[in-house]
């Protein structure tokens, strides 16, 4: 039995809206996060991410349940739990106007470092995130992707043991993300930190997670390794349709379910909406089958006598994305 | 209590590095602050003005010679009705100044003092015989107003010893009706009056030499301190307002950046934040005294005999907006909203406390309401320090009103003010 170091039973969360209605944006999630592992909340927006990470960090109180850091109560002894923890919040929590190197020493002193040590931490996560060229420009002329560094860097200041991550690759450029992600991956490599990442991207989950969390409407609805979680919809492909501009038929569905062996679930995803110029999305049909490439002749046939064209077919073996779809009947992208 | 400093610091120096702080906290509180105050300067409206009302019963040669000689020691006086130019008296065209309408404006503090010169007065000193003048004041004995120190003045120079002593003074709740039941009663009045100018003279001989430094010509009472003593405290504690009150936008900004939530989500005391945030504001307001006071000390303005009480008027007022601010702040939700109730409260706040113009200059039933605003006891405080030589212990009374509004706003601002 592995080392816990965040233990969550029960969490919840009502929000209290101003015209008095309720938001439940969390609904009661168990949870372990084991020593040294990067665990990942996987699950769209609004799913409750935000909200966990603010429970679990002491900036929100719960409604219910309770949370632990390394022993201490994030509610009782939030003191202790805070010392051994960095986060790194979604939004980009810094002061435009102060320089890289002045946000770092003023939160630095927050965590209690004062003189030499802070001096040296600072130059250290400069180093880190590569920044130490640009420290003493104002954080307001920063790429996306440099405040997301300088962002990071605050939380990993006074070397914690376990650092939160709350979606930290939201809005970069592809360069900066690939970037972002190899510091994740050096943090549990090199310096044997415990990360709680969330995203909505199952690359990225996929990609870093010694284990992942599926949340949807706040509750955690699959919970294991990669590959454990891949098991749950068994040997599915996942077959996409590109269908233009058209949309299709409750008909479609229905036949496709009834005649086709081993097709399980069947979503549409109508095309994003353009800004105008833009060559018009394609429409998506997603279906979820057994040996999906053996079915392909029969669902093509079904599609097309229903005067659907299809431009392109892509298929797609087992992935986070398909569990995702399974579970609960949508995509995973907004 | 070091990560509270280091809060208010940090603050301090992302407010002074906002774009165009400098023009709101420096460049436009120096305009106004000296556009009203040369203004002030030029008319009547100054607060210098102390209006003194004459009931002459006399109308000798000796008692113009009197009145001459009290204008001539304190050019700030205003002897009401012979010296009336714009209604600088508020006199009432309907009525005559009578005995009774000269005990109304004296309660209703439209005049500092009244003077009566009883019938005979000029014959009877000519004859040297005792004469008496009748003075009444609704300034507090144990602080005589510079009206007393004038005619004091003046009656010495007319009268000589013999007069001098005659001059009395009583409080404003309890002076004796005019006209006296007989003889016997107004003799003992006399001799009441007679035993207090004595002592008074005896006592005090001090008051004297202010009253001669404050005479026509002497700096201190020049159109500059007319004006500015009005324009720079009153400018000052307008803009304390519009500076402090930056807060409320600042405070939904670091919410909106996180910078808020970051600093909750870190090893920090929640009460140390706020504290820090408080000290940050509190500080930004008495910087920004000090600018105004700062430019008034350069052109010319007399800050009075007490630094430390004018420091400390200072102190309780921006204590107290400050508390209003952060009591304020758990109400707004939206940018426009904080932007709205700054403008609203420092522009409603301001004139009705007399940081526009004096109070002096506005209708009693004004007076009484303008003192919802704590600015009019700020101004009221530093009319005091500024115009008639007063002390900590005279502004006393206005400190502890600034001081006791703070606590409970205070007191509301700390249970109210949410940290998620
Ligand atoms: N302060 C709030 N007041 C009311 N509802 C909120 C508040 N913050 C978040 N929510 C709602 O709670 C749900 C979960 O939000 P959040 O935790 O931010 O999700 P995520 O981070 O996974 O995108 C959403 O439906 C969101 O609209
Ligand atoms: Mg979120």
């Amino acid at each position: 039995m592995p080392d816990v170091m965040v233990e969550v039973r029960g969490l919840a969360k009502t929000y209290r809206r101003a015209d008095g209605s309720e938001v439940q944006a969390v609904r009661g999630i168990d949870l372990d996060i084991y020593k040294g592992e990067i665990f990942s909340m996987l699950g769209p927006n609004g799913a409750g991410k935000t909200t966990t990470i603010s429970m679990i960090s002491g900036l929100l109180a719960p409604t219910a349940g309770r949370a632990t850091i390394g022993g201490f109560s994030i509610t009782t002894q939030g003191m202790q739990a805070k010392k051994l923890l960095g986060v790194v919040p979604q939004e980009i929590a810094l002061y435009p106007t102060l320089s890289a190197r002045q946000n770092l020493e003023f939160f630095g002193r927050m965590y209690g470092m004062g003189g030499r040590e802070l001096q040296k931490n600072v130059d250290e996560v400069l180093d880190f995130t590569d920044l130490k060229e640009r420290q003493k420009d104002r954080v307001e002329t920063f790429s996306g992707g440099m405040k997301r560094r300088v962002n990071i860097g605050v939380g990993l200041l006074h070397k914690p043991q376990l650092v939160y991550m709350d979606e930290p690759t939201v809005g970069v450029d592809p360069q900066s993300r690939r970037r972002i992600l190899d510091t994740v991956i050096r943090l549990r490599e090199e310096r044997q930190m415990t990360v709680l990442y969330t995203t909505h991207l199952m690359e990225e989950a996929q990609e870093l997670s010694n284990r992942v969390g599926i949340v949807d409407h706040g509750q955690m609805i699959a919970l294991g390794t990669v590959g454990e979680l891949i098991q749950k919809v068994g040997e599915d492909d996942r077959l996409i349709l590109n269908i233009g501009e058209q949309s299709v038929p409750d008909s479609v569905r229905t036949r496709l379910l009834q005649e086709v062996p081993g097709v399980s679930t069947i979503e549409f995803a109508p095309p994003p909406p353009t800004n105008g110029n833009e060559h018009p999305a394609n429409s998506q049909l997603t279906i979820l089958a057994q040996r999906g490439r053996r079915a392909l002749p029969v669902i093509i046939q079904i599609v097309n006598e229903a005067r659907i064209d299809i431009l392109s077919v892509e298929v797609r073996e087992p992935d986070l994305e398909a569990v995702f779809l399974q579970l609960t009947g949508r995509a995973l992208r907004d | 209590m070091r990560k509270m400093l280091y809060i208010a610091l940090n603050d301090l120096r992302v407010f002074f590095r906002e774009p165009g702080s400098l023009v709101a906290i420096v460049l436009l509180p120096t305009i106004l602050m000296l556009a009203i105050g040369y203004g002030i300067g030029q008319t009547a409206i100054a607060p210098t003005q102390v209006r003194v009302d004459v009931l002459n019963n006399d109308g000798s040669a000796l008692t113009e010679r009197l009145l001459g000689q009290i204008r001539a020691a304190n050019n700030a006086l205003v002897l009401c009705p012979m010296d009336d130019q714009d209604g600088s008296c508020r006199l009432d065209a309907a009525q005559p100044l009578t005995a009774e309408a000269i005990s109304r404006r004296l309660l209703d503090k439209v005049t500092q003092a009244a003077l009566e010169i009883p019938a005979g007065f000029g014959a009877a000193l000519e004859s040297g015989q005792t004469a008496t003048l009748i003075y009444r004041s609704n300034n507090n004995a144990a602080s005589p107003g510079i009206a007393l120190q004038a005619v004091q003045a003046a009656a010495q120079q007319v009268g000589g010893a013999q007069v001098a002593a005659q001059v009395g003074l009583s409080v404003a709740e309890a002076y004796p009706p005019v006209g006296f039941s007989d003889d016997a009663d107004r003799s003992a009045f006399r001799q009441g009056v007679y035993d207090r100018a004595t002592t008074l003279w005896a006592d005090n001989p001090v008051r004297v030499d202010y009253v001669q430094s404050t005479a026509p010509n002497a700096p201190a009472t020049s159109s500059t301190q007319a004006g500015f003593g009005q324009s720079v405290p009153g400018m000052g504690s307008m803009f304390v307002m519009f500076t402090v009150m930056t807060a409320l936008y600042a405070i939904l900004r670091e919410r909106r950046n996180w910078t808020f939530q970051r600093l909750v989500m870190m090893p920090i005391d929640r009460r140390s934040i706020l504290a820090g945030k408080i000290l940050m504001w509190f500080t930004a307001g008495m910087i920004e005294y000090g600018i105004v006071f700062g430019i008034g000390l350069l052109i010319g303005l007399n800050l009075g005999n007490d630094l430390l009480a004018l420091l400390l008027v200072m102190v309780s007022f921006t204590l107290c907006i400050t508390a209003l601010t952060f009591t304020i702040s758990t109400l707004v939700k939206t940018d426009a909203q904080a932007n709205s109730t700054s403008n609203l409260l420092a522009l409603s706040l301001a004139p009705l406390g007399g940081a526009w113009w004096p109070l002096e200059i506005v209708p009693p039933f004004m007076r009484s309401i303008g003192h919802i605003s704590p600015v009019a006891w700020a101004m009221d405080a530093y009319n005091k320090l500024l115009f008639e030589q007063g002390t900590l212990v005279t502004v006393l009374p206005e400190i502890g009103v600034l001081l006791a509004i703070t606590a409970v706003l205070f007191f509301i601002a700390v249970r109210r003010f949410k940290y998620e």
